[in-house]
């Protein structure tokens, strides 16, 4: 029965989808009609412009203090092309290409002014050459924006190449050398071991994943627009809901109608890019000798190919309707799905990167996992563990996806109501009621730009400027939030709890910091050995970029983070969240947000854990200042740990054992609890 | 008219709206407040009230649109009382303002579609499908696209939606706001004929005459909650007035709430 639901259901909105106009358009013209069109109208206009070029007149003009020498060659070398020319006219593919231009010889007398006539394209180029200190100096000039005047300066450098070689060699001969072995003293050939098959391969890997992502997208959008907001827009959502089906009958119908037209639009663009390559592969074929290859060596990667398509058309699909289904209207979907477009198509163009290397970390990054693993395949680096952790985690992030959307198809101010308390920073500006916390929407969607531009920006900022790119994307995770609470006129101190709060409470999350460290020490303990290929990640965080001195890296380090990234995850994320969850909800989110950004497995828990710790004490005092202190103290402890490795070591050598015996882990486990208890004691002083 | 069985039961519905005011302070609002309602075979109740009245809430409630914060909705058909939702929804045909049709389709299209989600096999589909053509004469637009018909056009095409799976319940809401008088007389003609069916009509609507004709009782619900109930005949008796605007005024007035027009 539930089959047959589905089945009639996914019927009605294929159907309904494939009858709007913009989707076939999409799906269809675009790359079965348009992409040939285009391609083959440009191919013939540069055909057109550049037998254009070859059978142009070109006025040259020679003034040149060497008895005309450089004159004859140039004629010289006009006659020897024509000949050419009627040589080779058997040769019907060649003959395309021979070039049929002819050199008219401008007198140089005739022109008074060069330059005026080069600007008024009356000459094409014009040669002057001089005697500077007893060499000659030829000078050409010509206008590069000039496309004639640009391709007779091809000419004439092609002669002076041939001239200078043949004057060189006379010199050689006059002084009675032999002329290769003063030319050519020693040899030398590169040799390409790699396959045609790999060249081609890597040439595709850079563009086509990103073809594939923009091509996915562009199939999705629309349907997913159409199954989600259209169908509210168009007012029958309330009448499908009076049908006797679930929610979630209706969910996977929809979803798998939108998977499946992405899936063919994606199919069909690839297909049309396809056999464009093999068409201008078989043209150059004949023109020039380029060896075929071999097309079966190509079959695993289209089958991977073809399963990751499938893949990542789920995800695809999935993340775009999650996103379309808040909205109310197609415009307002078109709204919410830009930044998402912007996001998907930003990472997809990590397939340009060079030396980005699929880690299983990566593999588990949506959008880059599927670019970087069509980039291997394609040069047949097939590592099946590989494949399998990019196609799984594609497929699980749509099964997450899909749960999230059936979560808004079961929500009833989502599906009857205005839906307010949604993105505010879609909104026009003048229509956004100043004060109170930024919602949890735009939340979000800071969340997802500053995660992106640190991934990105940053890590470029990090490689290009060491230290003072750290800086750069503490200042990034600064300037988001507060472009946004500014823009959404908000108010700065509730978002942020700008609270002024008693000495006492600074000194409570004092001893909780103290406390903190120790544990956090034993935990890393125990996550080096049950990770230990990973313990590089925890111990030698900053040690990479550890190459300014003292005072800069405490700036940079301990501060600049206690302030930016307090302000970011204590400060907006925690109180947007609180304004709409319950306190521990809030707090958690804050705790796994921070743990997440740390970027690496084994860091989550500790970063986690301490990000927990510091949301509590901003929970507890009503102010973000004693968390900024604790931020930075705790840096600071790791700089110096880091910085002063042999001074701190006398003092605490337990911070620097690899691992430790069990009664070590619970003296300090010990102490650290100590601490955390007399700073909970001083937090717990009642508020008035 | 003899009162008969009960078919629809609403026991006890609370529906709680949670509103987001400024500062994100959150204001709780019962948009129905502890409604019970009855309704039975051959029978016409009528829902009145005021905009925001709870209406179209507990009609959606009822229609098992919405989930009710609490109480509970069921359906008796012969001996059995049905409770799920979506066996619920099999028998029940409801129609509002807000259940558009898809224009891209045709009404055979789509009437077939239904009837499959109904679960009617396709040689079913296609004699229920000629039949309701042939009663609402359809025939001369049934393979036009929805999009394309006139407004007459598509309330017949509606009402051909309600009635694919023969449900036992109408539950329509303001069926007949804003359509001439041709049209929302087919719709009255429509509901009377059901009616002589045996069938269960329940509804909501703002014109007073045409409850007091139609409505074998009527429903007065003010803020979430029933002010007044019983048949046309007796709501007048029993406030002294001559029509059901004027008994209507007085009810809401005693609430102590100016009635907005």
């Amino acid at each position: 029965m539930s089959t047959k639901i589905i089945k009639t259901l996914v019927k009605k909105e294929m159907l309904d989808v494939l009858r709007d106009k913009k989707t076939v358009v999409m799906m269809l013209v675009v790359p079965v009609i348009l992409y040939p069109l285009i391609f083959i109208g440009v191919m013939q206009l540069m055909a057109a412009i550049s037998s254009d070029m070859r059978q142009q007149d070109y006025r040259i003009a020679v003034e040149a203090e060497d008895d005309g020498a450089f004159l004859h060659k140039l004629t010289e070398n006009d006659d020897k092309w024509k000949d050419k020319g009627g040589v080779d006219d058997s040769d019907e593919a060649a003959d395309s290409n021979t070039d049929s231009y002819t050199i008219t010889i401008v007198e140089p007398d005739s022109i008074d002014d060069y330059e005026s006539a080069l600007q008024n394209e009356e000459l094409d180029v014009y040669i002057r050459g001089t005697v500077q200190n007893g060499k000659l100096q030829y000078d050409v000039y010509y206008m590069s924006s000039v496309a004639n005047s640009d391709y007779a300066m091809n000419i004439v450098m092609d002669v002076f190449d041939e001239y200078r070689e043949e004057l060189t060699q006379a010199k050689i001969k006059d002084a009675g050398l032999d002329v290769r072995e003063i030319l050519e003293p020693i040899l030398y050939e590169n040799q390409d071991k790699s396959s045609r098959e790999q060249s081609m391969g890597s040439l595709m890997g850079s563009v086509l994943p990103f073809m594939l992502v923009i091509s996915l997208l562009m199939g999705t959008m629309y349907p997913a627009i159409d199954t989600t907001a259209g169908e509210r827009e168009r007012g029958t959502l309330e009448t499908i809901l009076t049908l006797p089906v679930t929610n979630r009958q209706l969910i996977i119908s929809k979803f798998l109608t939108v998977a499946v037209i992405g899936m063919i639009s994606a199919l069909l663009n690839i297909l049309s890019m396809g056999g464009i390559a093999v068409y201008m592969y078989q043209i150059l074929g004949m023109q020039t000798e380029v060896a075929s290859f071999d097309m079966a060596k190509f079959y695993p990667a289209i089958l991977v190919g073809i399963l990751c398509i499938f893949a990542f058309s789920l995800f695809i699909s999935a993340i775009t309707m999650c996103v379309t289904s808040f909205a109310k209207s197609y415009k307002e979907a078109n709204n919410y799905i830009t930044p998402l477009m912007l996001v998907i198509m930003f990472v997809g163009y990590i397939g340009f990167i060079p030396n980005i290397e699929l880690t299983q970390t990566m593999a588990m990054i949506p959008v880059a996992n599927i670019c970087l693993l069509i980039k291997n395949i394609l040069v047949f680096k097939i590592d099946y563990m590989i494949i399998a952790v990019v196609l799984i985690s594609n497929v699980a992030y749509a099964v997450f996806a899909i749960l999230f959307l059936s979560k808004i198809y079961d929500s009833e101010s989502i599906l009857f109501g205005d839906a307010k308390g949604s993105l505010q920073l879609f909104e026009k500006r003048s229509n956004l009621q100043k004060g109170g916390v930024p919602t949890v929407s735009d939340v979000w969607f800071v969340v997802a730009l500053t995660i992106v531009l640190v991934l990105y920006a940053g890590s470029m900022l990090q490689l290009k400027f060491g230290l003072w790119g750290v800086f750069g994307t503490q200042l990034i995770i600064l300037l988001v939030p507060l472009a946004v609470v500014i823009y959404t006129k908000k108010d700065m101190s509730a978002t942020f709890g700008l609270h002024k709060t008693k000495p006492i409470r600074f000194l409570g999350a004092f001893f909780i910091i103290l406390g903190m460290y120790p544990i956090n020490i034993v935990l890393s303990c125990i996550l080096i050995t049950l990770f230990p290929q990973s313990a590089d990640n925890v111990v030698t965080t900053f040690s990479t970029i550890m190459d300014g001195n003292i005072v800069s890296i405490f700036l940079v380090i301990a501060l600049a983070p206690a302030i930016c990234e307090e302000m970011l995850f204590r400060g907006l994320i925690y109180h947007a969240m609180k304004s709409r969850y319950r306190t521990p909800v809030a707090i958690s989110i804050v705790a796994v947000l921070f743990g997440i950004y740390h970027m690496s497995l084994v860091k989550f828990i500790p970063t986690g854990l301490l990000g927990l710790v510091l949301c509590y004490v901003v929970y507890k005092t009503g102010s973000i200042y004693p968390s900024m202190m604790m931020h930075c103290i705790n840096n600071a402890v790791s700089v110096a740990v880091t910085y002063y490795p042999e001074k701190i070591e006398k003092i605490f050598p337990i911070l620097y054992r690899e691992s430790m015996s069990l009664p070590d882990a619970l003296i300090l486990s010990g102490v650290g609890l100590a601490f955390l208890a007399v700073g909970g004691v001083l937090l717990r002083e009642k508020k008035r | 008219m003899k009162m008969s069985d009960n078919r629809i039961m609403a026991d006890n519905l609370v529906k709680t709206f949670t509103r987001n005011e400024k500062k994100n302070r959150k204001v709780d609002i019962n948009a129905v407040d502890g409604i019970s309602l009855a309704v039975g075979t051959g029978e016409i109740v009528g829902i009145l009230g005021p905009n925001g009245a709870g209406k179209t809430t507990l009609l959606r409630m009822m229609s098992k649109l919405m989930r009710p914060t609490s109480g509970m909705v069921s359906i008796r058909i012969g001996d059995r009382e049905i409770a799920d939702d979506i066996e619920i929804k099999r028998h029940i045909g409801y129609l509002s303002n807000n259940t558009k049709l898809y224009g891209r389709f045709s009404t055979a299209e789509f009437l077939g579609m239904l009837g499959t989600l109904y679960g009617l096999d396709k040689e079913a589909v296609e004699r229920k499908t000629r039949k309701i053509s042939d009663i609402l004469s359809m025939g001369e637009f049934i393979d036009n696209r929805i999009e394309k018909l006139s407004t007459g056009q598509t309330q017949r095409a509606s009402i051909a939606r309600c009635i694919i799976h023969d449900p036992e319940v109408y539950i329509f809401d303001e069926p007949t706001l804003g359509l001439d008088i041709l049209s929302s007389a087919a719709i009255i003609d429509f509901m009377k004929k059901e009616r002589e069916a045996g069938k269960t009509i329940l509804y909501s609507t703002h014109y007073m005459e045409e409850a007091e004709f139609l409505c074998d009782r009527i429903v007065m619900i003010h803020q979430g909650k029933i002010i007044s109930e019983g048949t046309p005949e007796k709501l007048k008796r029993e406030s002294d007035k001559e029509n059901l605007r004027d008994v209507f005024a007085q009810l809401i007035e005693k609430e102590g709430i100016a009635y907005e027009h």
